[in-house]
């Protein structure tokens, strides 16, 4: 007669479906997951420490290297903080353009996000198309800010670089590309019927238990939670924004969120372009004291900082609190337990997104 | 024999609960099971893992904009917090907890006296 035992199964620090280093920890009884738990600590920063008694010329770079893939809305949510402490204006031309790099920011993450997706589920054909498109936005934002990560292009009282118009001409046949590239894959993922095998109720997330771990982001929007910063933001008010959400909350509805929210993005980016004013590209200013609770969207939901400065404009104190924090604890403590098949908790736990550098700042 | 691959994860972990946000959650939680912030801590790192801890702050919070919002019983026992947000007891424990502290309310004894009795039998069942 068969046995059945209660094993304990780790799942890294190192696995060749994990981005960054983690130990997932599976109890399982045959190939069902009972309960599962999270050891980290392989790359820890400290990057708070860090900040803290430096000005904020420093800290703005150091902000962005939190996270290599979502750079741009650690780069953005910090200088909005500065800005809302110490009083400055950002102008119309600025605003529409930080709209347009972090929505570039956010079609590269979601492209990354599903090819890992992909590759974890062995679609490598899939999985290395979407990579080769997520080229091409990197592309665009190198085009804008002369670099493809940790740009800094956000800075006090404006942006960097202004986009010409040659830059603009090219950015609009770029988007036009890349939508045709995405809604081809985006089919393919979608009626795929392997795909569907080991997506579709696979990894699910109730909207209770999302609510309970405050998951953020398009993992708590697949779950049919309306929650999205981008609408209190006021240049997004401005475009009428508002955020997609799905209710299957499983693995596939994950991923089809984000191609949906590309496809969103794109608009995003075509309507500021379209509406893009003219103007300068900085208003000027300078940073002084005062305490702020700046908070922005990122690809994984919602990123937010608190930050206290001196008169000089010095950190005195920061605390950051990243997306992947509530999402990887969403996924651990609620969409493993009850996975029928060992061989899925890989993809479910990719399904989430987890970032683990910005989980370990 | 010593297990090579298991970390020692509690300092770790305590870093985790020392930061700002969570220090305040912390306190707040240990304030309301009138237990010390050490002792407290030592609970914490034995009963959750990393990732509990990472987002206990948000858990906490969360729990207090909506959780336990329709018997003031439950909300000051922390009924949902303690099994559901942040699952240090299990629910069977605290349902026994729960009856004792209402039947004692229903006894004559003032709410909000049951309450910390109750709160105090929690701590109890929490300590190692």
């Amino acid at each position: 007669m068969k046995r059945v035992v209660d094993v304990s199964i780790p799942l890294g620090p190192v696995h060749p479906c994990w981005k960054e280093p983690a130990r997932v920890k599976c109890e399982t009884r045959g190939e069902k997951v009972l309960s599962a738990e999270v050891e980290l600590g392989y790359m820890k920063k400290g990057i708070e420490r860090i900040m803290r008694g430096r000005p904020w010329q420093e800290v703005m770079f150091l902000a962005e290297r939190v996270c290599g893939i979502c750079s741009v809305i650690h780069n953005m949510v910090f200088i909005e903080g500065m800005e809302a402490v110490s009083g400055i204006t950002v102008p119309d031309r600025a605003a529409y353009l930080r709209v347009v790099m972090n929505e570039l920011d956010r079609i590269q993450s979601h492209l990354l996000a599903n090819f890992s997706y992909c590759y974890t589920i062995e679609h490598e054909t899939l999985a290395m198309y979407l990579l080769n498109t997520r080229e091409r936005a990197m592309d665009c934002m190198e085009r804008i800010a002369g670099v493809r990560v940790n740009k800094a292009y956000m800075i006090p009282g404006g942006v960097r670089f202004d986009l010409r118009d040659t830059d603009r001409a090219l950015l609009l046949a770029d988007l036009a590309h890349l939508e045709d590239s995405v809604h081809r894959y985006g089919r393919m993922f979608d009626t795929g019927p392997l795909i569907a095998t080991r997506s579709k109720g696979v990894g699910i997330l109730m909207q209770e238990q999302a609510r309970i771990a405050r998951a953020v982001g398009p993992t708590a929007r697949a779950s049919g939670i309306a929650e999205d910063v981008r609408l209190t933001h006021p240049t997004y008010r401005k475009l009428a924004f508002t955020p997609i959400v799905r209710t299957e909350g499983d693995n596939h509805a994950r991923i089809m969120l984000r191609f949906d929210e590309i496809f969103q993005s794109l608009g995003l980016i075509r309507q500021c372009l379209h509406d893009l004013p003219a103007g300068p590209i900085r208003g000027g200013g300078t940073c002084g004291a005062g305490e702020t609770v700046s908070r922005g969207e990122a690809p994984r939901g919602e990123l937010s900082y608190f930050i206290r400065s001196d008169e000089y404009g010095r950190i005195l104190d920061i605390a950051i609190r990243t997306p992947s924090i509530p999402n990887i604890d969403a996924c651990t403590h609620h969409m493993l337990p009850g996975v029928t098949s060992l061989a899925d908790v890989t993809s479910v736990f990719v399904s989430a997104d987890p970032c683990i550098a910005c989980n370990e700042r | 024999m010593a297990i090579y691959q298991e970390k020692d994860l509690r300092e770790l972990k305590y870093h985790i609960l020392t930061s700002a946000r969570h220090d305040r959650a912390v306190r707040d939680l240990a304030g309301m099971l009138g237990m010390g912030v050490q002792p407290f801590r030592r609970i914490l790192i034995e009963r959750l893992d990393m990732q509990y801890l990472e987002n206990l702050a948000g858990r906490y919070e969360q729990w207090e904009a909506r959780g336990d919002r329709e018997d003031p019983l439950d909300r000051a026992l922390g009924r949902e917090l303690f099994t559901s947000y942040l699952p240090m007891v299990e629910p069977s424990g605290m349902e026994q907890i729960r009856a004792e502290a209402r039947a004692s309310v229903e006894a004559g004894t003032p709410p909000s006296e049951a309450a910390a009795r109750a709160r105090g039998r929690l701590a109890e069942v929490l300590r190692p």
